[in-house]
């Protein structure tokens, strides 16, 4: 690797002005943690429609509005990230489609209009499309919006892999990633939400859900972290801002902890102990903790000097 | 006709003036730039020697800018070049990610993203880019590179086995070329950056919209 040279050339850039360091930053993590929450309670629904449907009763518009209210505020944050806000139209107008910002937005908006028309659907209580009973459009408008959600919440994994000049954002990974952080953070969020409208058995399954998907991100961000660095010099220049005393090193491991180390500890104890505390803090943890996992991923790639 | 340049890094000197002629050609705004030199430092006192690397768009024939652009505001013009259209740009920042060069930047005043052209607007004029008139060593070659008789290509063939590009695993195709490089002039990680070892240190950075 080149930087191996640097003891024999002593190497020393004396001028270059580079561009300011972090240009995605915070709110993007909030659009992508936004986003894991809007998505992952609409899978969640939908495993519970198939698993439980009778304890859907209730969960159906709570639910889908605390999904709605995540994906606006993932909308809200897409918008305020803009240089150009108000020339948003133009992704509609002219689109671009080999670029996965322009699909995703198409996607996202599409995903909101079918989230909204089934609240207002479950709210009006009225026949409404195709002249089906409220329940039966939602349930049934409910597996179109799921089928959706997999690539609303992968087109960043895209967005990633697009962005040629991070070579930490790799698209098998960060897609796995982006999957994982919806079915834990949906997980977490439904568990909150159901509260005692869950019985025990579909409250083990959802912490089922979250103990597994946390297991899996940890296993894929420890291989990245372990073995990254061996094959592409970018990479390895990358992980040394979450190694040693690298500057985001504190910031990764107490994303890690808090979002998978943790939720997996709790969701243990609370499998032998049936404690609602440990399994409702396990959920809490694993949600905020997402948001920082998410950040530091987001920005160490963008700290290196592309020139 | 597919534009290129190509710059003979023997022949550079660092004295900026490509940096300055394109500032004042294209208007960019303060603490922003289409164009820049590079200096490096190299060896141990006494044994040193500083090289100059300028650096702008590569204009590159699998361009990821082009391809992550929403809305096409990046755009392939029939020359090779990859043009910006700032009034449909939506400040996304998707390029500046995905450009392994570092060479977008968002322009303060416009909030919109921004870079070399190769001055188009002169080239539509059959005029050379205001870098390539203004450098005083000719350093900088510009031209057709499918045209044989093109200075630039003819400049290729001469120097074969000593023309590179920046980052050629990115699989970007760059059409901007560099004879007489080494790592240190451009592969960044083959150089350190040390705090308060800038020539320019405190840089002040005009404020953009959005967060960062």
């Amino acid at each position: 690797m080149v930087h191996e040279t640097l003891a024999a050339t002593n190497a020393v850039v004396t001028l270059d002005v580079a561009l300011p360091e972090v240009f995605w930053g915070w709110y993007v993590t909030m659009n992508m943690w936004a986003k894991s929450i809007g998505t992952g309670l609409v899978f969640m629904l939908f495993l519970l429609l198939r698993r439980n449907p009778e304890e859907m009763k209730g969960l159906r518009t709570s639910v889908m509005i605390a999904s709605f209210i995540m994906m606006n505020i993932f909308l809200l944050f897409t918008l305020a990230d803009l240089h150009q806000p108000f020339r948003m139209w133009h992704i509609f107008f002219y689109p671009h489609l080999t670029s996965a910002i322009t699909v995703g937005a198409w996607m996202a908006t599409i995903f909101v209009g079918l989230e909204f028309l089934m609240i207002a659907a479950m709210i009006r209580k009225e026949k409404c499309l195709l002249t089906k009973e409220p329940v039966a459009f939602f349930d049934k408008t409910l597996f179109w919006v799921t089928l959706l959600a997999i690539p609303v919440t992968l087109y960043t994994a895209g967005i990633m892999a697009e962005a040629t000049a991070r070579e930490l954002w790799q698209m098998p990974t960060e897609a796995a990633q982006m999957i994982l952080a919806a079915t834990l953070s949906g997980s977490a969020a439904i568990i909150l939400l159901g509260g005692n409208k869950l019985s025990e058995s579909t409250k083990n399954f959802f912490a089922s859900i979250l103990g597994l998907s946390a297991l899996m991100a940890f296993i894929i961000y420890m291989s990245e972290y372990i073995f990254g660095a061996m094959k592409a010099e970018e990479v390895a220049a990358i992980l040394h801002y979450v190694k040693g005393d690298g500057e985001y090193a504190t910031m990764f491991w107490i994303g890690q902890w808090v979002a998978y180390i943790l939720p997996m500890l709790l969701i243990a104890l609370y499998r032998t102990s049936k404690s609602n505390a440990m399994l409702n803090l396990a959920a809490i943890l694993a949600i905020a903790g997402l948001w920082i996992v998410k950040h530091v991923w987001l920005v160490i790639p963008q700290l290196l000097p592309l020139s | 006709m597919q534009l290129g340049f190509l710059v003979d890094l023997h022949l550079c000197m660092g004295c900026k003036g490509c940096e300055i002629a394109c500032k004042v050609e294209n208007e960019v705004p303060l603490s922003t730039w289409r164009l820049r030199v590079k200096y490096v430092d190299v060896g141990t006192y006494p044994e040193t020697k500083r090289t100059f690397t300028p650096l702008r768009c590569n204009h590159c024939e699998n361009a990821p800018c082009e391809r992550i652009c929403p809305v096409s505001a990046l755009h392939y013009i029939e020359n090779g070049i990859v043009n910006i259209d700032k009034e449909r740009c939506i400040g996304c920042a998707g390029c500046v990610m995905a450009c392994p060069y570092g060479a977008i930047y968002i322009d303060p005043e416009t909030q919109t993203a921004d870079k070399c052209t190769y001055c188009a607007h002169r080239i539509a004029s059959s005029l050379m880019p205001a870098c390539v008139v203004a450098c005083p060593v000719e350093a900088n070659i510009f031209g057709d590179l499918e045209d044989p008789t093109s200075n630039i290509s003819k400049y290729i063939q001469q120097h074969q086995g000593d023309v590179m590009v920046r980052k050629p695993e990115k699989g970007t195709n760059p059409h901007h070329f560099y004879v007489g490089g080494g790592q240190v002039h451009l592969n960044p990680l083959a150089s350190k950056r040390e705090e308060g070892y800038n020539l320019f240190n405190n840089i002040t950075h005009l404020p953009l919209g959005g967060h960062h």
